[in-house]
């Protein structure tokens, strides 16, 4: 939300949006529906986003849906009352799926934040040149019990069986859990080298800590949200060292590549103040940030606020933004790749002592190799 | 044999967990009846009052711990006084009222947003221990200490101190203790202060293998009525043994079968011990009750 505020407050000091003769500011409203908590059922999430469509009628909304549950439950919902939505979050497949199933009912929602199937495809790159580089030959996934994490591990099962991996096991966790220990005697007794978590929930970040505490020779390769951010080092007691961590989007970290990045976190800082900009989440703000700007370059090119010609001009964005290129596919999909001046891009960083995120994917924005530790490979 | 091993260390660690978890919630219900469904929240309040004294007041480890302690015996004294004393003897009335009381902790912890990552405790002991082919954090070893030597010091308090003889006093036969000048009111207020306590022992304990995180609060309710139904309320050894069944099984069945299966296993002995042996594997009351 601080991403979100920050673009408006630049548009408005800019003179708002232009929406055909008159200047307008924009105004954020909002609403929590708790989604990210654990336990929280689909239909709150549902009125919650119901009573912001009837009682504060937003021309458009963005961040929307955090989980990918209640996302395909709210794209009815959305269509039903025509304003355009970017979610940034939410990360299932299915969502492409249901706009190309219908195009013009979903013609309103379109996705900002990385898709599952991107992710696990960066995901699988790493993995296949660390197993080349490094002779690792077991692998092991650890991933909350939710949609997107299990449609992501599911890929990647299978990509590393055909790559040749031997898969010690696939451990679903529910939101919430913080005893990961059985994956942990898996790991040990299963030989694992290569250890793949995929969570979103604050607690994941105790994997680490267990894992550290056991002395297992594993090297970390995946995503732990509570584990990109700068002041994770601190928070785990060096526990996150070695991990090669992904960043859903640009956002939480500077990237020379990507100017606007760099713009974002000096301007996050100075509006919030460095500690905030230090604990950047790895998914949401780049795209959240760029979303604004997306929207508001719509209203101005539709001259309108009438949400078919607003969307329509959504639809023909092609601008760069905090996460690189910013183009929707044909399933209202922003195009993820490896080239920000052709898509937009998502970052692996690894932990070096004494705390710093060195960028090692994609190619192009690296500082610095993979390192495995030592006794993992050859 | 290292796997075995692995499983043995590991389940060891959670039946202490397991233990220490239970301890304050079965004291409490087994000296003095009442059903403190408060605990999870408790557990909880002392895990954040902790982290308050040492991360931001930064007191040292040992006194913040104590600090914990400390004022979850306080909210103990206040929640017999004020939630439950209204309604004792009530059975039903005290588990809604207590829930309700806990619930309430944890949702308010909720809504101040105590929800980050930053709610964590540093272990008690840090580094790791080899035992034989498999490593374990020295904190996990210190959670077993702690969890043998509290079952032991309950033990001895039950059977040798004034105090405890008139909390067992009170549990057996109410009548006969006031008749002997064994006061109610204070009997029951030490007993719901005691399992507080307790209930901050653990946290203070079992916390740092985690987070501070609100899910754990019920599901600390969830495993000391566990323990407790399959352990029974009477003696110390049936809570221990309960605690190492059930420690031993979730962590086979979640290595074997997957994480998912630990809570599984706490409802299905629940459901079992109740169906089979309502006293538990090592208490006689309800047979007593129907013999009577």
């Amino acid at each position: 939300m601080r991403a979100v505020q920050l673009a408006v407050d630049e548009i408005n000091a800019r003179g708002g949006v232009r929406v055909g003769a008159v200047r307008r500011p924009l105004q954020v409203v909002s609403i929590d529906t708790r989604e990210h908590e654990p336990g929280i059922p689909i239909h709150d999430a549902l009125a919650a986003l119901e009573k912001l469509l009837t009682e504060r009628r937003p021309h458009a909304i963005v961040v929307g849906a955090f989980r990918s549950e209640v996302l395909l439950a709210a794209m009815d919902v959305v269509a039903r009352y025509r304003v355009p939505y970017v979610v940034t979050i939410a990360m299932t497949p299915a969502f492409e799926a249901r706009i190309a199933s219908d195009p013009v009912k979903y013609r309103y929602l379109f996705r900002m934040g990385l898709q599952s199937e991107y992710f696990a495809g960066n995901l699988a790159r790493v993995l296949g040149y660390i197993k080349s580089r490094h002779g690792v030959s077991r692998i092991q996934f650890v991933h909350q019990d939710v949609l997107w994490a299990k449609a992501t591990v599911g890929f990647l099962e299978v990509w590393a069986r055909q790559a040749g991996w031997t898969v010690v096991s696939s451990d679903a966790y529910p939101t919430g859990a913080t005893d990961f220990s059985a994956s942990v005697l898996r790991a040990r007794t299963g030989r694992t080298q290569i250890l793949v978590p995929v969570f979103d929930m604050p607690q994941s970040g105790v994997l680490l800590k267990q894992v550290k505490g056991a002395q297992l020779p594993v090297a970390v390769v995946g995503f732990i949200s509570p584990a990109v951010p700068a002041t994770a080092w601190q928070a785990f007691e060096g526990a996150v060292d070695g991990m090669v961590q992904f960043v859903a989007e640009p956002g939480p970290l500077a990237v020379r590549v990507l100017p606007k990045s760099v713009h974002f976190n000096r301007a996050y800082g100075q509006k919030y103040g460095e500690e905030a900009r230090l604990r950047l989440s790895g998914h949401g703000p780049g795209p959240s940030y760029d979303a604004v700007y997306v929207v508001a370059a719509a209203i101005e090119r539709a001259g309108t606020l009438d949400p078919d010609r607003v969307a329509e001009e959504i639809r023909k964005t092609d601008t760069e933004g905090v996460i690189g290129r910013i183009r929707f596919n044909e399933k209202h999909q922003v195009v993820y790749g490896g080239l920000p001046s052709e898509t937009a891009i998502s970052l692996a960083f690894q932990w070096r002592a004494p705390g710093r995120r060195v960028v090692v994917f994609p190619e192009l924005a690296a500082e610095d190799e993979i390192r495995l530790p030592a006794g993992v490979g050859r | 044999m290292t796997e075995v091993l692995s499983v043995l260390l590991y389940g060891l660690v959670q039946a202490a967990i397991l233990l220490l978890v239970a301890l304050g919630f079965s004291v409490t219900f087994g000296l003095s009846g009442i059903p403190n469904f408060a605990h999870g929240g408790v557990y909880i309040l002392s895990g954040f009052v902790c982290w308050y004294l040492l991360r931001q007041l930064a007191w040292p480890h040992l006194l913040a711990a104590a600090g914990g302690v400390a004022v979850a015996a306080v909210v103990g004294v206040l929640l017999y006084w004020l939630v439950i004393r209204p309604v004792r003897r009530l059975v039903l009335a005290e588990v809604i009222a207590t829930f309700a009381a806990g619930v309430a902790m944890l949702e308010l912890f909720r809504w101040m947003g105590l929800v980050t990552y930053d709610f964590n405790l540093p272990p008690v002991v840090a580094g790791s221990v080899t035992l034989g082919e498999v490593t374990v954090d020295a904190h996990r070893l210190a959670v077993v200490a702690a969890a043998a030597g509290l079952g032991l010091l309950l033990w001895w308090f039950g059977r040798a101190t004034r105090t405890g003889l008139a909390l067992r006093a009170m549990a057996q036969e109410e009548y006969t203790a006031l008749s002997l000048g064994v006061r109610e009111d204070v009997v029951a207020t030490v007993s719901v202060a005691l399992g507080s306590a307790l209930a901050a022992v653990a946290a203070v304990l079992v916390l740092p293998l985690g987070l501070i995180s609100i899910n754990l609060g019920y599901d600390a309710m969830l495993v000391a009525l566990a323990v407790t139904v399959v352990g029974g309320t009477e003696r110390t050894a049936g809570l221990v043994l309960a605690a190492l069944l059930l420690g031993m099984t979730t962590v086979a069945a979640s290595v074997v079968l997957g994480p998912h299966w630990s809570e599984v296993i706490y409802l299905a002995a629940i459901v079992a011990v109740l169906a089979v042996r309502p006293s538990g594997i090592l208490g006689r009351l309800k047979e007593l009750e129907e013999r009577v």
